[in-house]
């Protein structure tokens, strides 16, 4: 697998939580049984009383290493900190202190998803190599929609740029 | 008036001769005081409340096996009696036409409902002055009467200012009418009509959500105890007719969360259950059989997970709706108790007007005004259009107008198949009635399993009140019930069947019951098909005598379970015949009457095409407005802008989920159309209005005259544009089944959601004039076209109000 290989940046969104659960359980199951290769995934729920919930899986699951810039807390760096303030954060909660988190990328995508998620709702966020699509795409059975974009490399501005792509292919 | 020598054939009824004397002078002068008195109902005469809930089904109430706790109607039945053979006609309208009348629906045309008018005498929606409903007659007699709730009966270009209003309920003998005159509304946002006016949307109040059946209860108590205060002992009728459980189901989410993961079994299982509990009640005879399950509905276990929760949501939904329909129900009864009148009040409660609807195609639909403007809608497109408009948990709330999938609809009219719309099946024609009244049955608990029909009720009511048929009301001989009375079952199990023959005939779906005997030929026609293409099909050609033909024994076979037509052709023939006999002498024929737009048959072109508005000018109901459907149009506003600028809503029409507003919002002018809530579409000027004198005007520019068609949005300030848009489709058929239109304001839900803390967002400036033209340029072809149109829209619509 080559560090120079295609990213996906997937944004998915379901119509239960604990389906998306389901399919974030799943997908790192897969990272971890290195089916694929991830920098990263979170999935928000949003609560019947709109409070949202953010869990992130990335230091564990084999992913790239740090000269691909993929450093603990890639995804949920997406998230604004008064969101994430309000927030139950798995496991990358001592992450934060990570390159992207430090440079926090500015899209603002992790809120537009916060704010497209009506209440009892949820979406997952996830980067992984290319290579891994279509078992990704068989993974995430119960999104009820689901948009990929592709970048080059996981830097800030790629995944800007790609999460821009794949969230505006959901408003199909 | 004394009881004694009254005679009540002829109504109004006759004040009797003088009987005493009259000279110069009271000297001498012998008073007779029958003169100065009114006329009351016979000695012991009852009160009567009738209750009819709306699109339910024979397996939906706990009180008949169902799985939606239904405690009042339960507490009804065990001191009452429920009759498991009572019927109805399978479609909104009718049934409500021949409850009233006493007559079969096609004799009182209504073989369709109320928001068609068509070219034949059974399908006119007009219901004759021969055939005099028996509130009426009640109301004649002396009752005092009062309608609550849905009323369905008023023809859809009748319900304005302008009237006529001889077809408004209190017409047709209700003292008092408070409730709505269409075939459905938002319980939220109901447009209601107090006996002969719109008075219109109802506020919130206490910060609390409005809620329609909340709110027809306490109407109801409320007048109840208004009458009571005035006249101590003269028996009164109250006919209370909820809007649940039709679509939009709508009910606040206590009500729905108490049946989180009750469903999760889904429709598949339900229905099994719900027939194992209907034998146990003994509603169901022991030796009935489950139909076999019916492959126009999927099964449960082939549906993936997310189909399988959002169903069970749409089904907790709905029964969170109907047993608050129970609860309030059970208010009245309540009410009537505390009023020391239980013992002498005949209540006679019907679960559904027609089985349980299958209009909301097998997905259900987040809208159902989008099933009713023929919009197809993919699985996956009305799973998203739920994602946009607030996810599962909206369902049931004021941001959806939701109706189920079909399949729940069909476990919910267990142990029969089909449903609404379906004449020929038990499952569209066979619904729960209980009958409660201490004073004069003295057997509780029971089942009563006499053949019963909706014709019945008016005659039964006549019968226990002790009032005659009358052979003429105003000078107009009156034809005779069809229905018969079922009194004498109240009080005796083996009272005779005296209702041994009834036609059905809904949309083309036949059947012939006699003795027993019932001959079912359904259309070959799933009940939420209504495109062009598939009605083709019973056009010139097609024989209805070739349709497909069941037979059943229903003494024997309960359920319509066994197909025995190869077994009797000489029954088969027989009934068939009575059949065109029967539709013959109810003005059944034509068949199809209620669809002539779809055969060429379509009513003229509207002669008038400009529309002007002056004043204060709220609540136009939505079959009113003017047709800016499927074709160009210019509306146009005169307005008052003061210095300092103005802002709200010139005109608006309906709400998110389909409708349109031109408005001013800081500063600017704005237009915002909503297409049923699947696309929506804004404009706005870049600039303020000036103030003074302003004229502002949307142009819409068809690229067709074509039903949806897109085209070219232009707004105009004093003539010059200020903004333009596209919208790629628009309604074809109609934005909404309640909600009205406005000058100067947004009743009820707002189009914009951007305004709706301001709601009704009433206009800040003057507006002299709002004028519609909607026929700029368009030929006299392309009008003929969009008329025949409107018609298919309005016959479709109709067909599932």
């Amino acid at each position: 697998m080559s560090d120079k290989e295609q990213l996906d940046v997937l944004v998915a969104v379901y119509l239960i939580p604990d389906l998306a659960q389901e399919d974030f359980d799943a997908y790192t199951k897969l990272a971890s049984d290195g089916k694929i290769v991830t920098d990263g995934v979170a999935v928000v729920i949003k609560d019947a009383d709109g409070e949202v919930h953010v869990q992130e899986t990335g230091d564990h699951l084999g992913r790239r290493g740090g000269e691909a810039g993929a450093g603990a807390g890639l995804v949920i760096g997406l998230f604004a900190p008064p969101l994430l303030a309000a927030t139950a954060v798995g496991a990358a909660a001592g992450a934060l202190a990570g390159k992207f988190a430090r440079h926090r990328v500015q899209a603002g995508i992790g809120d537009k998803l916060d704010d497209a998620l009506p209440p009892g709702s949820a979406g997952i966020i996830a980067i992984h190599e290319h290579s891994g699509a279509e078992v990704v795409a068989s993974t995430l059975a119960n999104a009820i929609r689901t948009s990929i974009a592709q970048i080059d490399k996981a830097s800030a501005k790629e995944l800007k740029a790609g999460l821009t792509e794949a969230s505006a292919g959901l408003a199909g | 008036m004394p009881d004694s020598g009254i005679d009540r054939t002829r109504l109004p009824i006759r004040r009797p001769p003088f009987a005493g004397a009259t000279k110069r002078t009271l000297a001498g002068s012998a008073p007779d005081w029958s003169q100065a008195s009114h006329v009351q109902p016979p000695d012991g005469a009852p009160n009567v409340l009738l209750v009819l809930i709306d699109d339910a089904g024979f397996g939906n109430p706990s009180t008949f096996g169902g799985p939606i706790q239904t405690p009042n109607y339960t507490r009804l039945a065990e001191n009452g009696l429920r009759y498991n053979r009572f019927h109805v006609t399978a479609l909104c309208s009718p049934t409500r036409a021949a409850l009233i009348t006493g007559r079969n629906h096609h004799r009182v045309g209504f073989g369709m409902v109320g928001e068609f008018s068509g070219p034949f005498p059974g399908y006119n929606a007009t219901i004759p002055h021969d055939c005099a409903p028996f509130p009426r007659i009640l109301q004649e007699n002396g009752y005092l009467t009062g309608g609550f709730g849905k009323w369905h009966l008023t023809p859809d270009d009748q319900q304005g200012f302008s009237g006529p209003f001889d077809r408004w309920p209190t017409r047709l003998g209700f003292d008092y009418f408070w409730g709505f005159l269409g075939g459905e509304a938002g319980q939220y946002d109901p447009l209601i009509a107090e006996n002969q006016k719109i008075i219109g949307v109802p506020e919130a109040k206490d910060g609390e959500s409005y809620y329609f059946q909340d709110d027809l209860a306490d109407k109801t108590i409320d007048w109840l105890h208004k009458v009571r205060s005035e006249k101590q002992k003269t028996p009164w009728f109250a006919y209370v007719a909820t809007g649940c459980s039709h679509a939009p189901h709508h009910v606040p989410r206590k009500w729905s969360d108490t049946y989180r993961g009750a469903f999760d079994q889904g429709w598949d299982v339900m229905r099994e259950e719900t027939f194992a509990r209907q034998k146990e009640l003994g509603v169901v005879p022991a030796d009935a059989e489950l139909p076999p399950r019916n492959d126009a509905f999927p099964t449960w276990d082939s549906l993936d997970e997310t189909h399988k929760r959002l169903y069970a949501r749409q089904m907790e939904v709905y029964a969170g709706y109907s047993e608050n329909a129970d609860w309030n129900i059970g208010r009245i009864v309540d009410a009537i108790d505390e009023m020391g009148e239980l013992e002498n009040t005949v209540v006679i409660w019907i679960w559904g007007d027609n089985g349980a609807s299958m209009e909301g195609t097998l997905t259900g639909t987040f809208n159902e005004l989008t099933t009713l403007n023929g919009i197809p809608l993919t699985p996956e497109e009305q799973i998203g259009l739920i994602f946009k408009h607030g996810g599962l948990e909206a369902w049931g709330d004021d941001q959806l107008a939701p109706h189920y999938s079909a399949g729940w609809a069909w476990a919910g009219n267990a142990p029969f198949d089909w449903g609404k719309q379906v004449a020929s099946h038990l499952g569209g024609t066979r619904n729960p009635m209980v009958v409660h009244w201490p004073g004069g049955i003295d057997a509780t608990g029971e089942v009563r399993d006499h053949y019963t029909h909706v014709t019945d009720v008016g005659a039964t009511i006549l019968d226990l009140a002790g009032i005659p048929m009358p052979d003429a009301i105003d000078g107009v001989a009156q034809q005779p019930f069809d229905g018969a009375t079922f009194a004498d079952s109240l009080a005796d199990a083996a009272a005779p069947e005296r209702h041994t023959q009834q036609y059905y005939e809904i949309l083309g779906n036949r059947g012939m019951y006699k003795d027993g005997w019932l001959l079912a030929q359904r259309m070959q026609r799933i009940p939420w098909e209504f495109d062009p293409d598939k009605l083709r099909e019973f056009g010139p050609g097609w024989d209805p005598d070739d349709d497909p033909v069941e037979l059943y024994y229903l003494p024997d076979d309960f359920t319509q379970s066994r197909n025995i037509a190869a077994d009797h052709p000489e029954k088969v023939t027989e009934l068939r015949e009575l059949f065109w006999a029967e539709a013959e002498a109810n003005n059944v024929l034509p068949l199809l009457g209620g669809l002539t737009s779809f055969f060429g048959m379509v009513p003229p072109v509207p002669e008038e095409s400009k529309f002007v508005f002056r004043g204060d000018i709220q609540n136009i109901p939505s079959g009113m407005i003017p047709r800016i459907y499927n074709h160009s149009y210019t509306i146009s506003a005169d307005l008052v802008i003061p210095e300092g600028g103005a802002e709200g809503v010139i005109v608006a029409e309906a709400d998110h989920l389909g409708g349109f507003a031109l408005f001013v919002q800081d500063g600017r002018l704005k237009h915002t159309y909503s297409m049923l809530g699947v696309l929506e579409y804004t404009q706005a000027a870049e600039r303020p209005l000036p103030t003074g004198n302003v004229n502002v005007e949307l142009v819409f520019t068809a690229d067709a005259s074509k039903p949806a068609t897109g085209g070219e949005v232009t707004l105009l300030v004093n003539g010059e544009p200020v903004a333009n848009g596209r919208m790629e489709h628009t309604v074809p058929g109609r934005f909404s089944g309640y909600s009205g239109m406005d000058i100067g304001c947004d009743n009820g839900l707002v189009v914009d959601r951007s305004y709706a803390d301001k709601a009704p967002f009433a206009f800040t400036g003057e507006i002299k004039q709002v004028v519609f033209d909607v026929a700029p340029h368009l030929s006299e072809e392309d009008a003929r076209a969009l008329n025949e149109h409107a018609a298919q829209a309005l016959a479709a619509h109709a067909a599932s109000a």
